[in-house]
């Protein structure tokens, strides 16, 4: 049974467009104009994923991210505008999985809603396979590219904490939350020190990083799906 | 007026000796014993004294002295004085007089100056309200100037205020006489910070220096004015004080328009970049769906253009945002690789048609730099190589710590193209997109310089700040 996707966008054209890509990939797409209708089709259709823009008339996305979130943890990916970088951080904090900026391409939106997809029982695994390398939680092993690699624990704890949400952008605040258990004064330049230092150790040529990623004023994204 | 003054003091003066002559006659007629006499000159004198000036008073307590002697004390009708003890009445009777005369006088001048002193400071009060309630809108200047001069009773003059040094003389207004040669004049004063007073046909003129914090702004021409220098250089300095509060009020509405224009331009620009954001991005996505299902180069040359319109646009508004201050960069430590990883995902065309080769030092540090505008000086510079470049050839993107400035990151795109021309810097062949690099460069602290490479091709190197990061400890497990 393929994967049931709401799309919400005022701009009509860009919802059917939307759809028509979505559906040649095999998807079942839902549209709603606006926030309100969307939450009542969310009840009805039930999507495996939704896909909404911010700006709206009628219960804007922002809206609408804290009325999924009030009853179920369906992915939501969110269509952000060029320089609405605090608009991302607010979709994230209030429960947004995911943003893709406009104008963009239909294989970075496919990329991202695989990876929403694919994500759904990850917060139990011990263990993690992606493209080259692999990571056993409980015996604390990295493997690369036929290698083992040594972190030190927090590079681990990070690295483990990224895979777990593989696709999705990972916040200072939560890295912090989770690694640092919340120490207070913990910087996010510290965070970024340590995961400079696990990429150096796990990409194979840090020239061109494959498996993290920095997300602008956001924090880190595991790659999931290689682009391209 | 000074002509008048005399004749007056001269009348007064006659007049006063005529009445001691009456009084010395009314106590002969009467036959007044001497100390009679002696009380009524003293009363006269002292009379003589609130009416006239010292000199007058101190004339007639002479002329006093000596009727008194010769028509009163015995011998009557001689110089002479028998009895020493009238010797004594009458050193007595002189000494009093002039005591009494100038004791007269002299509360008369202080009462005489404390009623001028507090019609000039009434005079001021009136100016001050004047100039600070009754002007507040701009160029109300000349105004407030010919107020100060009406209030010191100048027949003429002018306000002038200094631009940009002592010769740069700005006539706000003048009345009266026309203004002669005075230019010299009035520049030095700007020069001494001194008053300069000049006698004239009436009164004199007086130029007055407007002080602001130490500054001579310009100078207070008052022509044929009696006033005091005192009350002069108090009008000065509540014009100067004007001066200086309409100079606010330019300032303040100048900054309030053009704060009103940025907050315009801001909205202006979220909805101008929302309304060709989504036309764009749905066409773009309309675009992707027609190259899978016709696979025709004008589809692709279709896909190409409107990539490259797309970028152009942001370019613009990455550059108007910029300018409307609407957008203030946030710069944060950048890892060089996801830069130009996030650079090549921007540009999937020019990635699919040419190699792209990264190379990023090991010891280079992070970029501190706002990433958004970080991308779009790199993706300009990427298209500007790849229109330069024959197809086929690589464009390469290196980033290493800056070899002469250690606090610094040197970002390089460089093709294998035409190179740049050598007598000019080559904006003209480059484009909209080095000029829009340079821009944003210059917006984050740093600076794009473009060269030829050996070998042929151009290098374009964008110096940007190293990040500083801190030295880290494990988390305590």
């Amino acid at each position: 049974m393929s994967a049931r996707i709401l799309v919400v966008d005022d701009d009509e054209t860009i919802r059917t467009t939307l759809a028509q890509n979505l559906r040649t990939h095999g998807f079942d797409v839902v549209g709603a104009a606006d926030g309100a209708e969307a939450a009542d089709r969310f009840a009805t259709v039930r999507p495996d994923l939704v896909l909404t823009d911010l700006a709206m008339p009628r219960a804007d996305g922002f809206e609408l991210i804290q009325r999924i979130r009030s009853s179920s943890a369906t992915p939501i990916v969110v269509l952000s505008v060029r320089g609405g970088d605090l608009d991302k951080v607010r979709a994230l904090d209030l429960g947004a999985d995911d943003y893709v900026t406009k104008p963009f391409s239909t294989p970075e939106l496919l990329a991202r809603v695989r990876a929403q997809l694919r994500r759904t029982g990850a917060a139990s695994r011990s263990q993690f396979e992606f493209d080259d390398l692999s990571i056993d939680v409980e015996r604390h092993r990295v493997i690369q590219g036929g290698r083992e690699i040594h972190l030190t624990p927090t590079e681990f704890s990070i690295l483990e904490l990224l895979a777990r949400h593989a696709g999705r952008p990972v916040s200072f605040d939560e890295i912090i939350a989770s690694v640092w258990r919340g120490a207070p004064g913990t910087s996010n330049d510290a965070v970024r020190v340590h995961v400079g230092s696990a990429r150096r150790k796990i990409e194979p040529d840090p020239s061109n990083p494959r498996y993290i990623v920095t997300e602008p004023w956001i924090g880190f994204r595991f790659i999931a799906e290689p682009l391209g | 007026m000074r002509h008048d003054w005399d004749v007056r003091t001269f009348t007064r003066a006659v007049l006063a000796l005529v009445i001691v002559i009456a009084v010395t006659a009314a106590a002969l007629r009467v036959g007044a014993n001497a100390a009679t006499v002696g009380f009524a000159y003293l009363i006269t004198i002292l009379g003589i004294a609130v009416w006239t000036n010292l000199a007058t008073a101190l004339v007639s307590s002479i002329v006093a002295t000596g009727c008194y002697n010769f028509f009163f004390l015995p011998p009557v009708r001689t110089w002479t004085i028998q009895d020493p003890a009238n010797w004594v009445a009458l050193a007595s009777f002189f000494v009093a007089s002039l005591v009494a005369t100038r004791l007269v006088v002299r509360a008369r001048n202080e009462a005489q100056e404390a009623e001028a002193r507090t019609k000039e400071i009434s005079a001021l009060y009136a100016l001050s309200i004047d100039l600070f309630t009754a002007t507040n809108r701009v160029g109300a200047l000349g105004e407030a100037a010919a107020r100060a001069l009406a209030n010191v009773g100048a027949g003429g003059g002018g306000l002038i205020l200094f631009g940009s040094g002592p010769y740069d003389q700005r006539t706000i207004s003048w009345s009266g006489p026309p203004q002669e040669e005075i230019e010299d004049l009035i520049a030095g004063i700007a020069r001494h910070k001194a008053t300069v007073e000049l006698p004239a046909m009436t009164g004199r003129d007086v130029y007055l220096p407007l002080k602001i914090g130490g500054n001579i702004i310009g100078v207070l021409a008052a022509r044929g004015t009696n006033a005091t220098v005192r009350a002069l250089e108090s009008a000065a300095t509540l014009v100067a004080l004007a001066v200086e509060r309409e100079r606010f009020l330019a300032e303040s509405a100048h900054m309030q328009a053009l704060q009103e224009g940025d907050a315009l331009k801001t909205s202006l620009l979220r909805a101008v970049s929302h309304d060709l954001a989504t036309p764009l991005t749905a066409i773009s996505l309309q675009i992707e769906r027609l190259r899978t299902l016709i696979h025709d180069p004008s589809v692709e040359a279709i896909s190409e253009e409107t990539a490259r319109l797309r970028r152009r646009i942001e370019n613009l508004l990455a550059m108007a945002r910029l300018e409307a201050r609407s957008v203030v960069p946030r710069p944060e430590p950048a890892p060089a690789a996801d830069l130009f990883r996030a650079a090549r995902e921007h540009l999937p065309l020019i990635v699919e048609s040419r190699p792209i080769e990264v190379r990023v030092a090991p010891d280079c540090p992070e970029v501190y730099v706002d990433p958004s505008i970080a991308l779009e000086i790199l993706i300009n510079l990427i298209e500007n190589a790849h229109q330069a470049s024959p197809a086929g050839a690589p464009i390469e993107l290196s980033a290493f710590r800056h070899p002469l400035q250690p606090d610094r990151v040197r970002l390089e795109v460089a093709d294998r193209g035409r190179g740049i021309a050598a007598e000019a810097s080559d904006t003209a062949h480059r484009g909209l997109g080095l000029e829009i690099a340079r821009s944003l460069s210059t917006a984050s602290g740093g600076q794009v310089t473009l060269a030829n490479r050996q070998g042929g091709g151009a290098v374009a190197r964008v110096d940007l700040l190293a990040a500083q990061l801190p030295a880290v400890d494990e988390v305590p497990a």
